[in-house]
């Protein structure tokens, strides 16, 4: 399979970016793949706490395209996993000091080395969201299931589907099955019907989460975490695999029908 | 004084050339792709190209082809007024995209006799948050106008799908205009002068397709059956 640049986006701050990257990275890395997690939120970097390997940063991504470290200085090796490696943003900087160009190129770089480059990108549409798009061969956005959360993944994937890039797929976060029940919340179907593009996962609400991203120990690397399987399963549909839907992530007939007649 | 416009949409760049003699046209245009801010915002763009009552040969195309190519722009389809659109996208024979031409500016001016209808624009998508489409004329689009976009025409406003956005047929002050749509359920509707918003309550679904139009005064909305 050739090397592929998965831009990770939103739209809305908060509603799992990082938390995503991370653990796609590490579920790709614990299947024999040599990823790379780019954290493109230059001046909020987090990706490196998540990750647990925030003491190791020497150099960053803005030393590497200003030319004052080689990448492969500027590239931490994981600490569990061999195959896995964090570039890190810079946190003294501003979005600007990257532009699309250098992006591209950075991501060509890596290209060489790695079969994966997982882009994290910064909420918002401006600059830093243009970065992280750019060098994107595939686009994952994450959504909640907040009214809120939707209507920014629909103006991201509006200006996804603006440039000549493939269609990007569905990460649906953080969903909680008893305020669904309760009605609530918006359903699998309500999101699916305003958004419609093709659903590649869906993360149940748990708070292994919150306490595994505060240990720099994200949740893939857990054995019970709810969570942790439903990116293991994301991460195998990434290679290609065929998973099917679990019960909680069983979309409705209705809105399959629905993602079906939009194709 | 400029006499080509630009006009960004969702499914490419409006680029209508004025009436200046041809050499004015080519330098002006290339005057305004120089433009250092203009270079970033045109970079990539499919370009449908309005030529109005101008007729251009084949080699005048191809000029301007070429001059769009320069900054990495695709000269995508060509409309003029008495003709129908020309998709050159497909005359590349480029492997159709799996929602291949978005979009078809249709004059719909047909040969004779003239009728007195308006332009139509056809917009094969779902218009998503955060973007707008302008028109001078009707608007059809096949797909979901979704919350937080806007369709602006002067004419009417056929929505093909769920309409849950804002659209203003009738733009600024045709209170002839209508909406339909398959679902209507706009977060607010404008026609011509007037202006309704939604309930606040929540609607039942399934209903039939509906229409709004102006009545004494007032926005109403009414099945779509023998209107």
């Amino acid at each position: 399979m050739a090397s592929q640049v998965i831009t990770i986006t939103s739209g809305k701050g908060g509603v799992g970016k990082t938390t995503a990257t991370a653990n796609l990275g590490i579920a790709l890395a614990q299947r024999g793949r040599r990823v790379v997690c780019l954290d493109a939120d230059i001046g909020l970097r987090n990706l490196d706490v998540v990750m647990g390997l925030e003491n190791r940063i020497v150099y960053d991504l803005v030393d590497v395209i200003e030319q004052r470290a080689h990448l492969r200085q500027a590239l931490i090796q994981d600490k569990r996993l061999p195959e896995l490696f964090l570039l890190p943003a810079a946190q003294t900087r501003e979005k600007t000091a990257i532009n699309e160009t250098q992006m591209r190129a950075l991501c060509a770089q890596l290209k060489t080395e790695f079969d994966f480059i997982l882009v994290d990108s910064p909420a918002g549409i401006e600059h830093g969201f243009k970065n992280a798009l750019a060098p994107a061969d595939q686009v994952l956005v994450v959504v909640t299931p907040e009214v809120s959360s939707v209507r920014d993944a629909d103006r991201i994937i509006g200006l996804v589907e603006a440039t000549e890039k493939p269609a990007p797929q569905l990460i649906l976060n953080r969903m909680q099955p008893t305020l669904i029940k309760r009605g609530e919340m918006l359903d699998i179907a309500d999101v699916l019907e305003i958004l419609a593009i093709e659903l590649i996962g869906i993360v149940p609400e748990d708070e292994t989460i919150i306490t595994s991203a505060n240990r720099g120990q994200p949740a893939v690397l857990l054995d019970h975490s709810a969570a942790g399987a439903a990116f293991i399963r994301i991460a195998r549909r990434l290679l290609g695999e065929q998973v099917p839907f679990g019960a909680l992530e069983e979309p409705s007939l209705l809105a399959r029908l629905a993602n079906f007649f939009r194709r | 004084m400029s006499t080509i416009t630009f006009k960004g949409t969702r499914d490419g760049l409006v680029v209508t050339l004025g009436e200046n003699s041809w050499t004015d046209t080519i330098s002006e245009l290339a005057t305004q792709l120089q433009r250092p801010n203009a270079q970033s915002f045109f970079r990539g763009a499919r370009v449908l190209l309005e030529t109005g009552s101008r007729a251009l040969d084949g080699l005048q195309l191809e000029e301007l082809s070429a001059l769009f190519a320069q900054y990495n722009m695709t000269l995508a389809a060509v409309a003029g007024e008495g003709s129908p659109p020309i998709l050159l996208d497909a005359m590349r024979q480029a492997p159709p995209p799996p929602e291949s031409i978005p979009l078809e500016l249709a004059h719909a001016t047909p040969p004779n006799p003239p009728l007195p209808t308006a332009p139509v624009l056809l917009v094969q998508r779902t218009v998503r948050s955060g973007q707008r489409v302008d028109f001078a004329g009707a608007v059809i689009v096949i797909g979901d106008v979704n919350p937080g976009a806007v369709v602006a025409a002067s004419e009417d406003v056929i929505v093909w799908g769920k309409l849950r956005g804002v659209v203003h047929a009738g733009a600024p002050s045709n209170d002839e205009a209508m909406v339909g749509a398959l679902i209507l359920a706009p977060t607010q509707l404008r026609i011509g002068r007037y202006i309704a918003r939604a309930a606040d309550d929540k609607r039942p679904r399934n209903l039939p397709a509906e229409v709004a139009r102006v009545r004494e005064g007032r926005i109403v909305v009414e099945p779509w059956s023998g209107a």
